[in-house]
């Protein structure tokens, strides 16, 4: 899959192209898994918070992988 | 509290590969899998400058460094938020580290990563030899595997492979959080760059372009924090003769240090032998 010869640096137009690529034959879902990637660079950003990362993917996480163990779970966040 | 960090002296690196190779031996990676690689910012391929020579008296525009890459330990790493099943996680010193047993293989984390620092186990890991190398057991194909700072070495008090096996002294590991580091100083000192700083990642890896650092010569195979001195910039009793560093540190590299009060670090011979 990747190639070590070649740098992966990309801007981040071309990687969301490579994300999706990453994910393209993987048996959960790959839309999730690109926008959830792309979340996660904003949260890293201080775009977005933590506990809003966690809300806004916590029942999509639940439906896809049964658990969501993320690190992100505000304190007195309820699972349903 | 003590947070890892690397430090690459960008203008020290020769891009001989050698982190990438003992990496490989260290941790017992697979076939076909880098967790390190050099990469070369410049042409197309490896080891390949970009422009021309100079003709007709002309400057020329060749140009090539070397970019060490691997996992970058990243204080706010994406790849730790994304893992469903937290199997990816930042330890209480700043490694980033996977736990193989609960990883599913969704490969989310490496989406997420946005320097391309993890591989992912197609098939069945193949070894050579086949019982494998190193101090680290093989992982399972369909989970996602990378650099862990050697994390086994650390907690035994030992440098990560890749920087006692750099022969151009490129690579200094350290604690962060330590003001007397040679990490803290050099960060301190030379001017730094993170990859890819505006994704605000905020990596425990450090490169240092333009100006050459000493780099730290390796005396051992223990860490910093492990050894009575070692530092360029201790003030302790085994500072370094004046004479003995010249010729260590400044004939054998080609380049222009430029610690302050000429200070340049001791390197006595490196030990012979195994690393543990």
């Amino acid at each position: 899959m990747s190639d070590p010869q070649q740098p992966r640096l990309t801007p981040i137009d071309e990687w969301e192209d490579e994300a999706e690529a990453m994910l393209d034959d993987v048996e959960y879902d790959t839309d999730l898994g690109v926008q959830m990637a792309r979340d996660a660079i904003r949260v890293s950003n201080g775009e977005l918070t933590d506990a809003e990362f966690h809300e806004k993917y916590h029942e999509a996480v639940l439906d896809e992988f049964g658990e969501d163990e993320r690190p992100t779970k505000p304190e007195g966040f309820e699972d349903d | 509290m003590t947070k890892h960090g690397l430090v690459i002296d960008q203008e020290r690196c020769i891009g001989c590969q050698a982190c990438a190779v003992s990496c490989k031996q260290e941790n017992n990676v697979p076939m076909g899998q880098f967790w390190n690689r050099v990469l070369t910012e410049g042409g197309e391929k490896m080891d390949t400058p970009s422009g021309g020579y100079p003709e007709d008296g002309g400057s020329g525009s060749l140009d090539m460094q070397y970019q060490p890459t691997a996992c970058q330990h990243c204080e706010n790493a994406p790849c730790v938020k994304v893992c469903p099943v937290n199997a990816t996680y930042t330890r209480d010193d700043g490694i980033v580290e996977i736990d193989y047993d609960k990883c599913i293989g969704c490969r989310y984390c490496m989406a997420a990563c946005p320097y391309n620092a993890r591989v992912f186990n197609w098939d069945e890991p193949e070894h050579m030899p086949e019982e494998g190398t190193g101090d680290v057991e093989a992982r399972p194909q369909g989970v996602v595997e990378k650099c862990t700072f050697c994390s086994h070495r650390v907690d035994e008090g030992l440098d990560p492979a890749c920087v006692v096996n750099c022969p151009a002294d490129a690579r200094i590991f350290g604690d962060l959080d330590d003001e007397s580091s040679t990490v803290s100083k050099y960060i301190d000192k030379y001017e730094t760059d993170q990859l890819l700083e505006d994704r605000g990642t905020d990596p425990n890896t450090y490169y240092i372009s333009g100006e050459m650092s000493p780099g730290r010569p390796q005396t051992s195979d223990k860490m910093e924090s492990e050894l009575d001195d070692v530092s360029p910039w201790s003030d302790g009793d085994d500072d370094v003769p004046s004479e003995e560093a010249d010729s260590v540190g400044g004939e054998s590299s080609g380049s222009s240090h430029s610690v302050e009060g000429g200070e340049i670090p001791y390197a006595t011979p490196a030990k012979s032998g195994g690393d543990d």
